[in-house]
């Protein structure tokens, strides 16, 4: 690998000074002279026929500036990444709580709060679909008129009859896991200026700013090219905006009134209208043979995307890529359904649907390791996939495999060594401690069959530092302070000579998604191309300046170089001086396109990957046998994320990772019954805090390098809140013998359990 | 036209940062909205409005409060402070500086509000355990973090106090 100077280093995020001071302006920090405030009326009903809208009287409310409808949408009345089913404004019927009726712009934010008052609807409600099996039988009433069954997959490979039939061992269960929403702590907004021609500029927290520019566009019926999407920076997102949230009503209140326009949601319309994690309820069969090889898995999962498509297909699809785990399973039948019901919306979410199979299956793994009286490690280390393997899918492990080196770190670290002594200690008698492990692989891109490229540009300013430009927006992840690292080691540049760029259709080109752990690997190899194109620019006018030849010209930290006469050199800053006098430009552009799986699956797209990234999790708990409560005293996490571009960067994001995957495993759960959302804000959406979090979260950095990632990199953005939740749920397994199908593990579920146990 | 109801306004005066003010506010305004609306101090993030985040803590006489419950009214002759305070000398507060050595922020989102009830804590508690630090940020929710980064950062930035004094 190439020496670098900056990747590999605990660099300082390049917004860590505007964070603590409070300077770094969020989007709802923002605001014009003139502007005027959006609230949008949502539906009154999760299922209902709108029979008339009447906005007369919030018209006529004093400081009313517009009132719009559906007949105001000039364009497209839909958006939605995968199909644009959900409506920008509702015209005859709602699917859901959080659908929009009406859209208000009054001079105060009080104001537009007191207009949606006077909006007159009258709905015709319609039986609520509620449960995604009955949502799937012909009986049930329709949410969309296309069916309730949005996307099915399914996937045979091997015999899995014969396989069951020669197994020593099969474990057959039903799990379900919980409707996690991201509770990213900035609610969805943003704000909106439109000039004299017409050009309309958003600022929006968001995750594809192309991609916003194109559903803004195609809602507006305008010229993509007349919109401006500014993504950075968010106050957290993990998939929750990735889809559209307020950008298109910003857009259709500044057009509307050629004012500057901004919307705020408040935290309860954020949990009823945003984007959630899909539940899913997944029957998973495990067979393994009595040396603990894996012989077979069967599948069936049914994941609830609520009233709209959203990204529901694709995370369908990903989880049945993920069923069977980091394992070589060679017999699988496995498939998966997503249904449309009244339940809120769900879409895409930091794991993407490896969550809720993971937990499945890291649990039957345990099951079988128990059947055996085999070590829970041991039987991992030999399912595990390592380079070459066939997946569960029939494609091979082409790119780098760092499973076993992940399962390895972890069973040196001092918890799983010293596991039997943690454990012999609980606090009190009636509390008993547990220790469980997991593993998981994630893919990295967007997958087979959907276009994924980046683009980045470089360009060397007057005064001699660089202009680094790529769109991935900033979430909080610290994608922008990797790509500068990244950027400077190709640059051959001082970190401090980099001006960042991200997240905005006016000045960076099109990366695709901060999303699927893809931004550095995209961003990064992006960026190596540009760097070659900028150091052939620099040759150019390096060679004139030093009279050699271009092909004598090397580059060099800081300057270029002759490299048959080194003393002579000149400085980047004299090639921008020079540059400056000549009225040259010195750029580079790069493009890049994901390498993609050679094995395609006939009617899928999304699947497989060709790159991934593994981890493997270790919780220590201790469960108090009277209340059920469990509490996580200690973790290890040691994730692959090929290189780590910025190490200390890696830590936050699997300590984070951890105790998201704690609050899915343990606490959270958005709760909603008939379409009606009980859990509104963090009164009643437990969020873990300071004191629930463990006490120690130690992360082991298991480095395989990528061959293809810049510096070996691939992504690690996800992994990390992943196989932490069956590992805490193995974890009350061990503790008391009680196997937690059904995630969260609330105290009332692990006590019932436990009395469950105690009656046979 | 129908008239919004009629407003009763009032004028209170406090100050902010060591600074004087006068604002004129309604009988529903908040502590958040004066801050972050009429003085342009939007530091000061709202994340819950209902006292459950801790995104929106500020310092009022010196003890964090979630200025989203606090009504504008009772703070008539107080003394708020916020996170632009902290650097006011033209260097960074030594939370600040801890936060960002330890990458104690991500998103940032909730950075402000922790960084304020820190240093309500340190004032009271210069020398406080991980446990104490970990019960007075409790009251301040982090989704991108896992709090370790942060505590360790406040940890940090209790020593150097101590000793620089
Ligand atoms: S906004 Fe005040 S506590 Fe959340
Ligand atoms: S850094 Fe994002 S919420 Fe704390």
């Amino acid at each position: 690998m190439t020496k670098t100077k900056w990747v590999g280093t605990d660099v300082t995020r390049i917004d860590a000074k505007d964070k603590v001071c409070g300077t770094l302006e969020y989007m709802s920090d923002l605001s014009f002279p003139n502007m005027i405030y959006g609230a949008v009326l949502r539906s009154k009903y999760p299922h209902a026929l709108i029979k008339k809208i009447d906005t007369k009287r919030a018209k006529e409310l004093d400081g009313v500036v517009t009132v719009l409808t559906h007949e105001d949408v000039p364009g497209l009345n839909g958006f939605g990444i995968a199909i644009p089913d959900q409506p920008v404004l509702c015209r005859d019927k709602v699917r859901y709580m959080g659908d929009a009726i009406a859209l208000v712009g009054a001079e105060s934010k009080e104001i537009a709060e007191q207009a949606l008052e006077l909006i007159e609807v009258e709905y015709e409600p319609l039986p609520i679909v509620d449960d995604p099996e009955e949502a799937m039988l012909d009986t049930s009433p329709l949410v969309h008129e296309t069916g309730n069954i949005h996307n099915h997959v399914k996937i045979e490979r091997g015999d899995v009859e014969a396989a069951f039939n020669e197994a020593y061992v099969v474990v057959e269960n039903t799990y379900f896991t919980p409707r996690q929403m991201h509770a990213f702590l900035e609610p969805e907004s943003g704000v909106a200026t439109i000039d004299d021609d017409k050009n309309i500029t958003i600022w929006c927290g968001g995750q594809h700013p192309y991609r916003d520019q194109l559903q803004v566009a195609r809602a507006l019926g305008m010229n993509p090219r007349k919109i401006r999407i500014i993504n950075t920076p968010a106050g957290g997102a993990f998939g929750g905006k990735d889809e559209i949230t307020v950008q298109i009503y910003l857009a259709l209140l500044v057009l509307h009134t050629d004012r500057p326009a901004k919307i705020v949601l408040s935290r309860e319309e954020s949990v009823i209208a945003g984007m959630k994690r899909h539940p899913m309820k997944i029957y998973m069969k495990t067979a393994a043979a009595a040396d603990g090889t894996i012989l077979a898995n069967e599948v069936r999962v049914v994941s609830d995307t609520g009233a709209y498509a959203s990204l529901g297909g694709p995370v369908i699809g990903f989880a049945i890529e993920h069923s069977c785990g980091a394992y070589r399973v060679e017999n699988v039948r496995l498939e998966g359904f997503c249904v449309y019901t009244n339940n809120g919306v769900a879409g895409a979410f930091r794991g993407f649907g490896a969550n809720q199979v993971t937990f499945a299956v890291e649990t039957q793994v345990d099951m079988i390791a128990e059947k055996l009286g085999m070590d829970r490690l041991e039987i991992r280390k030999k399912n595990g996939l390592r380079k070459g393997d066939i997946a569960a899918l029939g494609h091979k492990m082409e790119a780098s495999v760092g499973l076993l080196r992940t399962l390895e770190a972890a069973e040196n670290s001092r918890l799983w060594q010293l596991r039997e002594e943690l454990k012999a200690k609980p606090g009190a008698p009636h509390k008993k401690r547990g220790i469980g492990i997991a593993c998981s692989f994630q893919g990295c891109g967007l997958g087979k069959g959907l276009p994924d490229y980046g683009a980045a540009t470089i360009e060397l300013l007057p005064n001699g530092q660089f202009a680094v430009g790529v769109s991935c927006p900033e979430i909080g992840q610290g994608n922008t302070t990797a790509f500068v690292q990244i950027a400077a080691d190709y640059i051959r540049c001082s970190i401090d000579d980099i001006v960042m760029l991200s997240g905005d259709t006016g000045h960076t080109l099109d990366s695709g998604t901060s999303t699927a752990s893809r931004s550095v690997y995209t961003g990064g190899n992006a960026l190596k191309l540009a760097a070659g194109n900028l150091h052939s620019a620099i040759s150019t006018l390096a060679a004139e300046i030093l009279s050699v030849p271009e092909s004598d010209i090397d580059i060099e930290y800081g300057s270029a170089v002759s490299k048959s006469c080194p003393e002579k050199t000149v400085s980047f800053k004299k090639i921008a001086e020079l540059m400056v006098e000549r009225g040259k430009t010195i750029k580079g552009e790069g493009y890049f396109i994901w390498p993609v799986s050679e094995t395609e699956l006939e009617g899928y797209v999304g699947i497989p990957h060709l790159l991934y990234s593994y981890i493997t999790q270790i919780a220590l708990v201790e469960v108090n046998t009277l209340t059920g409560e469990t509490e996580v005293l200690e973790a290890v996490s040691v994730p692959d994320p090929g290189k780590a571009i910025n190490p200390q960067g890696v830590e936050g994001q699997s300590e984070g990772g951890v105790v998201m995957g704690m609050g899915y495993a343990l606490t959270e759960d958005t709760i909603i019954e008939e379409g009606i959302t009980l859990t509104r804000n963090f009164s009643t959406y437990i969020l873990p805090t300071s004191l629930d979090m463990p006490c120690e979260i130690e992360t082991i950095i298991a480095e395989e390098l990528e061959p293809s990632g810049p510096f070996g990199a691939k992504g690690i953005g996800e992994a990390v809140c992943v196989p932490i939740s069956p590992a805490i749920t193995n974890a009350i397994h061990d503790a008391c013998g009680v196997w937690m199908k059904q995630i969260p593990a609330t105290p009332e579920r692990v006590y019932t359990a436990l009395k469950s146990k105690e009656v046979p | 036209m129908k008239k919004v109801k009629a407003e009763q306004k009032k004028l209170i005066s406090f100050t902010v940062n060591g600074d004087d003010v006068k604002v004129e506010i309604s009988a529903d305004t908040r502590l958040i909205d004066v801050l972050r609306n009429k003085l342009n101090l939007t530091g000061t993030k709202e994340g819950c409005g209902i006292g459950e985040c801790g995104a929106c803590t500020v310092l009022m006489d010196g003890k964090p409060v979630n200025s989203c419950l606090v009504p504008a009214f009772q703070v008539e002759g107080s003394v708020i402070e916020t996170v632009e305070g902290l650097d006011k000398s033209g260097e960074l507060h030594p939370l600040q500086e801890a936060f960002v050595e330890h990458t104690a922020i991500q998103c940032g989102y909730c950075t402000p509000g922790m960084l304020m009830s820190a240093l309500a804590l340190l004032r009271e508690n210069p020398k406080p355990t991980r446990e104490e630090i970990a019960r007075a940020i409790s009251g301040n929710l982090c989704r991108c973090t896992g709090y370790h980064q942060i505590i360790a950062a406040i940890e940090d930035a209790s020593a150097k106090i101590r000793l620089s004094e």
